[in-house]
C-alpha cells in the first residue's frame, strides 16, 4: 500500500494553489455568474495555465501538452474544482473534445481544433441531451438529412451548459433511421459534428435555474448546414465515439475537492461560532470528512484502474454513486451550519455565498452526467454477473 | 499510489480463506455457540499452519497487511476467535492479545478463551483483562481490569483497525450469500434480482461495502505511516459500523424471513457481527470521539 501521489504531484498541487491565489478573484464563485467580470477572470486565469503549459497537461506532447501523469490530471481535476472551477467551461474542452479530436479527427480537424483549445481561447458545449433522451441518450431525435455533399440539420438539444458563450458544439444527430441498411438498433446511425455556434440557423433559448446562469439552455437546429468536413469520425457510428467521450470522464469533476475544502474551511470561517454549534451537527460534519475521504479514495481507485487499462463502465459507478450523494450530504450540512449566523454578518459572508452556491448546484450532482439511476444500473449488473 | 495490498498478502488471504474452509467453514461458529470453551480447539491447528502467530503487524508493513487479509478471511467465515485482537498484541507486554475497550463498560468478546489478555482505552491506559461472568451473546463477556500504565497510546490504532478488517470480511460474506440468494428465489415468476428495486437496495450495499474496504486500506497506509493513526482508525471504525449497518439491513431484507434461520450463514454473520459493531462502542460515540479529536482541524487530507 502507497497512498502517495509522487513528487511531481505535489508540487503541482503547491503551484496551483499559488497561481489560484494570486489570479483568481477573492470572491470568485465560479465563471457563470451574472457578472460578466467572473467569465472574464476565468478566461484570464486558462491564459495563465496555458502559458505555463498547465491547461493541457495531460495532452500528448505532439499536440501541445506535458503528458502528465494521471496523478498530476486527478491533482488538476480536484484544485480546480475545489476552488469553484476558475477555468469556465475549458475543462470541457480540455478533458474529453480536445482527447477526441486528438483519437477520431482529421489532420484538419485537429489543426482547427486543438490550438484554439490548447490556449484556452474557445468554448465547447455538449450537444447531447434531448426532451425524448435523457440518460436514454440513443433515443435522440435530432436528424441530419443528406443534401447534395453535406446535411442539414434539425432538432433540439436540451440542458445543454455554456451554450450561450460557446464558440462549438460537439453535437450528435441520427444520420440513418433505424430499420435502414445497416442501421438496426438505435444505437447505430448516429453520427458526431463539430458545428460552429455562430451560424444562423442555430438558436440558443437560455432555461432559468436555481444553478445560476448559462448552466442550462434550449438549442434548436432548423436546417442547420454542414459539410464532410464537420463530420468527426467514422459516419453512423457516433454512438462509439460518445462511449469513448464518457471514458475519458469516468472519474468526472471532483466533486469531493470541493466539499473536503469547504468543511475544512468552515471552523476558520466560523470563527467562535464554531464552538457553539450543536454537538450533533459538529459530529455531521466530522462523519462528513470521512464521507470526503472515502469517495476521494474511491476516485483514485478508478484513476488506477483506468491507468492499467483494466476499467470497465461498472467500476466507476459506485464512486460516482458515493461522491454525489457527498455532494449533496455535505451541502445540506454546510448549509446547516450557515444557517446559524445572522445573514447579514461581513464575516461569513463570503462563505455563506460559498455554500449557498455549492448547495444550489450539489441539488443536480445525482442527475448530470450520468443519473444516479443510471449508475445504480451499471453497478448491480456488474454485481449480478459476476458475484460480489 | 499502490492501492491494494501487496500480492504475498493477497494470496495469503486466499490461502486462510480455503484453510478455514477445510478446517470447517460455517460449522465452527455453530459449534462453538453451543460450547464456548472449544473455541480455541477448533481453530488452534489452523491458525498455527497458518503462521498466524508468527506475523509481527506491528513491526513489518507487509505483515500488517497479512494480518489484516488474515483478519478479512476470518470474518468471511466468521470465525469463532479474535483474531485480529490477538493480532494486535502490544510488543512490550507479556499479553496474547489485546482488546480496545470503553471507560464505562469494558466488554470483549473472549468468552471460553484462557489466553492472557490485555486491554486499551482510547486515552492509552492499558490493563490486564480477565473475564468477570458468564459468556454472553456472540461470546461477548464483560472484563474486569487491573491497570498496567498509560502508555498504551501508540497501541490503539492497530487494534481498532484490525477488527474493522473482520467486519469487511463478513460483509464480503454477507453479499456474496445474497447475491446468489436473490438469483436463486423467483417470486412472481422470475428471479428477485430481476426486480430493480433489489437491484438499487444491493448496489447501495456494495457501495459502503466497497467503501469500507478502501478506507481499510488507506488506515493500514496510516498505520505504517503512524502519523494520524487514531484519528483514521476511528474514522475508519465509523465508516465500518455504517456499512455494516447498510449492508445486514439491505442482506437480511433481501433474503426475506429464511434469512432469519440458522440454515442460513447470514443469520449467523448478522449475529456474529455485533461485538465488531457495539465494541468498544458504537455509531454515535464512535462519531462523538471522533468529532472531540478532529477539534477545529478536521481530518488528514487534501486541506488539512
Amino acid at each position: 500500500m502507497d497512498l502517495d501521489m509522487g513528487e511531481a504531484a505535489s508540487s503541482l498541487r503547491i503551484n496551483l494553489r499559488r497561481l489560484v491565489k494570486e489570479h483568481v478573484p477573492a470572491d470568485f464563485l465560479g465563471a457563470f455568474t451574472d457578472n460578466p467580470a467572473d467569465l472574464e477572470a476565468a478566461q484570464r486565469f486558462c491564459r495563465i495555465l496555458a502559458e505555463r503549459g498547465l491547461l493541457c497537461l495531460a495532452w500528448p506532447e505532439e499536440f501541445g501538452g506535458r503528458g502528465a501523469s494521471v496523478w498530476e490530471q486527478t491533482v488538476v481535476r480536484e484544485e480546480m474544482w475545489a476552488h469553484h472551477e476558475p477555468r469556465g467551461a475549458q475543462y470541457m474542452g480540455v478533458n474529453w473534445v480536445g482527447p477526441t479530436v486528438m483519437r477520431y479527427g482529421t489532420k484538419e480537424q485537429q489543426c482547427q481544433h486543438l490550438p484554439p483549445i490548447a490556449r484556452g481561447e474557445v468554448i465547447w458545449c455538449q450537444g447531447f441531451s434531448e426532451p425524448e433522451a435523457g440518460s436514454d441518450l440513443a433515443s435522440l431525435r435530432t436528424m441530419a438529412h443528406r443534401d447534395g455533399d453535406g446535411w442539414l440539420i434539425s432538432g433540439q438539444k436540451i440542458w445543454t451548459s455554456y451554450a450561450t458563450m460557446a464558440q462549438w458544439c460537439f453535437l450528435r444527430a441520427r444520420t440513418s433511421k433505424v430499420g435502414e441498411g445497416a442501421t438496426q438498433k438505435k444505437q447505430q446511425g448516429l453520427t458526431i459534428f463539430l458545428v460552429p455556434m455562430n451560424d444562423p440557423a442555430i438558436q440558443v433559448r437560455p432555461i432559468r435555474s436555481m444553478m445560476g446562469p448559462h448552466h442550462l439552455n434550449e438549442v434548436f437546429f432548423d436546417e442547420l448546414r454542414v459539410t464532410e468536413a464537420d463530420v468527426l469520425g467514422p459516419l453512423d457510428d457516433g454512438w462509439s465515439i460518445v462511449q469513448d467521450v464518457l471514458s475519458f470522464e469516468r472519474v468526472g469533476i471532483a466533486r469531493y475537492a470541493r466539499c473536503e475544502r469547504m468543511l475544512v474551511g468552515a471552523p476558520a470561517a466560523m470563527g467562535e461560532r464554531w464552538e457553539l454549534l450543536p454537538d450533533e451537527l459538529r459530529g455531521r460534519w466530522a462523519r462528513m470528512l470521512m464521507h470526503c475521504r472515502r469517495a476521494r479514495l474511491l476516485a483514485y481507485q478508478v484513476v488506477s484502474l483506468q491507468s492499467a487499462g483494466r476499467i470497465q463502465p461498472a467500476d466507476a459507478a459506485g464512486y460516482r454513486i458515493a461522491v454525489t450523494k457527498l455532494d449533496q450530504d455535505s451541502a445540506e450540512v454546510l448549509m446547516e451550519i450557515i444557517s446559524t449566523v445572522p445573514r447579514d454578518d461581513a464575516a461569513t459572508a463570503y462563505f455563506r455565498a460559498e455554500v449557498e452556491d455549492h448547495w444550489r448546484y450539489s441539488q443536480s450532482a445525482t442527475v448530470a452526467s450520468g443519473s444516479i439511476e443510471m449508475q445504480r444500473i451499471l453497478l448491480s449488473r456488474a454485481l449480478l454477473a459476476t458475484g460480489a | 499510489m499502490i492501492l491494494e495490498l501487496c500480492d504475498d498478502a493477497g494470496e495469503y488471504g486466499r490461502q486462510a480463506l480455503r484453510a478455514f474452509s477445510a478446517a470447517g467453514g460455517d460449522e465452527l461458529v455453530q459449534q462453538a455457540e453451543t460450547k464456548p470453551e472449544v473455541r480455541e480447539t477448533l481453530v488452534a491447528a489452523v491458525l498455527s499452519d497458518l503462521g498466524a502467530w508468527d506475523l509481527e503487524p506491528r513491526a513489518d508493513p507487509n505483515d500488517l497487511e497479512a494480518a489484516a487479509a488474515l483478519c478479512r478471511s476470518a470474518g468471511y467465515w466468521a470465525l469463532p476467535y479474535p483474531v485480529a485482537e490477538r493480532l494486535a498484541r502490544p510488543t512490550d507486554l507479556d499479553l496474547d492479545g489485546l482488546i480496545v475497550v470503553s471507560d464505562s463498560a469494558p466488554e470483549g468478546a473472549i468468552g471460553g478463551l484462557a489466553s492472557r489478555w490485555g486491554a486499551v482505552t482510547l486515552r492509552g491506559v492499558r490493563s490486564r483483562a480477565v473475564s468477570t461472568a458468564a459468556t454472553g451473546p456472540a461470546f461477548t463477556v464483560a472484563l474486569d481490569l487491573t491497570a498496567i500504565d498509560t502508555a498504551g497510546v501508540g497501541d490503539v490504532g492497530l487494534a481498532l483497525v484490525l477488527p474493522c478488517w473482520t467486519l469487511l470480511g463478513m460483509l464480503d460474506r454477507a453479499m456474496e450469500l445474497t447475491i446468489a440468494h436473490i438469483r436463486l428465489r423467483k417470486q412472481f415468476g422470475q428471479p428477485l434480482s430481476a426486480f430493480q428495486g433489489v437491484q438499487f437496495q444491493l448496489t447501495d450495499a456494495e457501495v459502503e461495502r466497497s467503501g469500507l474496504e478502501i478506507l481499510a486500506k488507506h488506515a493500514l497506509w496510516s498505520l505504517a505511516a503512524g502519523t494520524t493513526a487514531v484519528d483514521d482508525a476511528l474514522a475508519l471504525r465509523l465508516a465500518a459500523i455504517e456499512a455494516a449497518d447498510v449492508v445486514f439491513r439491505v442482506c437480511h431484507q433481501l433474503h426475506g424471513a429464511i434469512g432469519f434461520c440458522d440454515e442460513t450463514t447470514l443469520s449467523w454473520l448478522s449475529r456474529y457481527s455485533q461485538p465488531l459493531r457495539r465494541l468498544p462502542f458504537g455509531l454515535s460515540a464512535t462519531r462523538d470521539e471522533l468529532t472531540r479529536r478532529l477539534g477545529r482541524h478536521g481530518l488528514a487530507g487534501l486541506f488539512s
